[in-house]
């Protein structure tokens, strides 16, 4: 046997980006080993675009005074990123229930790489479903102008990291993928209504306004909008907040959750 | 030869028990030496293997891996460290030598590329000749789910070496191994601590396997019952009412002491 020639690489810049790299690179090879997961990635938004949306659209549409097809697209569209990304951050507890939770435990680098490659590997799996949506958008007659979209395709990891800080956060403390699941539902299904991807919450006042002001979607959604309704008559309609707001909440909100979840992550397996 | 593992003092009690698991222990392990960890189930000793190698915080006590503090230099600890855990921690939906490349990719050996073809010369070299000197070569490209006990804890010794670490934990490596599959793999430990005079620290139900080794410690209901040579302890037992003319084996020597037939 020829003596060792692999060498730890110095940079810790280099370890960590690698990491994240490396951790990435296994949830979208784990998604494409689950054709399951895929199918489900893609028929995801012709359930919630398609049958939700498309009722919606029917049957409220009429008195609004903008474009509710476009307005529902793109609430779609962030929903689906902040879905995928959640569901996927469950596999974490699954990782602990095989052990292979250790593996990534004991090697020397940080936790915040872990957490954020399982993000951003979780965020191939929503663009996906980001696709699914537009296809079943546009079989609903529903289109966004290229621009626009690639605008939004270029806002989504920031979307995409936003969600998966927040369900990292949830699921800190559970120990079981089904106690997990339910927990990204529970949080999932009312974040939609509350903060505005298919019906307007202009008028949202009380206990309903404050959840959706502590909601990082509301913000995300909001941005997207504002980027794709900027110049045009209903902007004012669609729009509740300056982008820039919308910018500093992302990150104020990401950046509590990121951090509280993965303190607690790391803590909740060695603190026993 | 320089102290690399040093225990003092080391006391570990769980959230909510009423005693602690691990009570006041202290013991050294020198750098090369083969070391022996035993005891009875529920004795401390995964308790110990955790806190030593970072994935379970101590309640007190000073625990230093190569000179670094396994609490405050925990990153560094990592770094001279390899495991291989009581259950396998492989991820069951990849294959052998993706779960190779993750570990490999984790220790900063080599950066990530998609495909094994595309990963370093020294990456695929050292990963082809381990499997062949482990008899899974052609296991190499087999999701984890398809193989056989014994060959995943040939690819977790793999796994576990490729940044070829200072100590490397064994925490009941051969648990649920056939004879073969474990003669195989010790053959293969023996061989890379003569290669690389890597450190193990061993724990195991099957007191056979610590025969080979320079040094064993027994720890019972949480506390260091005896630290010496297997041939010390062999010594050491005293064997009522018929002496035997040879010395017992390390496994007579260990049940006697848990029976209380020892003289420490």
């Amino acid at each position: 046997m020829n003596e060792l020639i692999l060498e730890r690489k110095r940079s810790r810049v280099f370890r960590e980006m690698n990491t994240t790299l490396t951790v990435m690179a296994r949830e979208i090879t784990l998604l494409f080993k689950s054709p399951s997961t895929l199918i489900m990635s893609l028929t995801m938004p012709l359930i919630m675009m398609g049958m939700i949306g498309g009722n919606l659209m029917q049957n409220m549409a009429g008195g609004l005074n903008f474009d509710f097809g476009g307005f529902m697209l793109v609430g779609m569209l962030v929903n689906m990123l902040f879905m995928m990304v959640s569901m996927n951050m469950t596999s974490l507890v699954e990782d602990r229930e095989t052990d292979f939770n250790q593996e990534m435990l004991v090697s020397p680098v940080s936790r915040y790489s872990l957490v954020l490659g399982k993000i951003l590997g979780g965020a191939f799996g929503a663009i996906v479903s980001m696709a699914g949506t537009l296809i079943v958008g546009l079989i609903m007659g529903i289109t966004l102008p290229i621009g626009k979209l690639l605008l939004i395709l270029a806002l989504s990891p920031l979307f995409c990291l936003s969600g998966g800080a927040l369900a990292r956060m949830l699921i800190g403390f559970i120990k079981s993928k089904k106690a997990a699941n339910m927990a990204v539902m529970l949080v999932t299904m009312p974040q939609m209504f509350l903060s505005g991807a298919i019906i307007p919450i202009n008028h949202s006042d009380g206990v309903l306004m404050l959840l959706a002001r502590l909601m990082p979607m509301t913000y995300c959604l909001d941005l997207a909008r504002a980027v794709v309704n900027a110049g045009t008559p209903e902007y004012d309609s669609v729009v509740m907040f300056n982008p820039a707001i919308n910018f500093a909440a992302i990150a104020a909100l990401t950046t509590i959750c990121l951090i509280v979840g993965t303190f607690f992550y790391a803590r909740s397996e060695k603190n026993r | 030869m320089s102290t690399i593992i040093e225990v003092n003092g080391l006391v570990k009690q769980y959230k909510g028990a009423k005693a602690p698991s691990v009570k006041g222990i202290d013991f050294a392990v020198e750098q090369g030496e083969f070391f022996a960890f035993l005891g009875p189930n529920g004795a401390g000793k995964t308790t110990t293997i955790s806190v030593l190698t970072t994935t379970l915080s101590k309640t007190s006590g000073e625990v230093r891996i190569a000179g670094f503090d396994a609490e405050k230099e925990a990153r560094r600890v990592r770094e001279k460290i390899g495991i291989i855990f009581q259950q396998p921690s492989l991820d069951p939906n990849l294959t052998a030598e993706e779960n190779i490349r993750f570990h490999a990719c984790l220790y900063g050996m080599c950066g990530y590329r998609p495909t094994f073809k595309l990963m370093p010369a020294a990456y695929r070299e050292q990963v082809t000749e381990l499997a062949e000197l482990v008899g899974i070569e052609d296991a190499l490209f087999r999701p984890i789910k398809k193989l056989s006990g014994g060959m995943q804890r040939k690819l977790e010794i793999i796994r576990s070496l490729i940044h070829t670490p200072d100590v490397l934990f064994l925490d009941e490596p051969t648990q649920g191994l056939d004879a073969v599959s474990r003669r195989s793999l010790w053959e293969y430990i023996d061989g890379t601590r003569r290669r690389y005079g890597t450190t193990i620290f061993l724990t195991t139900h099957y007191i056979d396997e610590a025969e080979r080794v320079d040094k064993v410690c027994i720890i019972n209901h949480g506390k260091i019952a005896i630290c010496a040579s297997p041939r010390e302890m062999k010594r050491a037992v005293r064997f009522d009412p018929t002496p035997k003319v040879c010395l017992p084996s390390l496994e007579d020597a260990y049940v006697e002491f848990l029976n209380g037939g020892i003289v420490a």
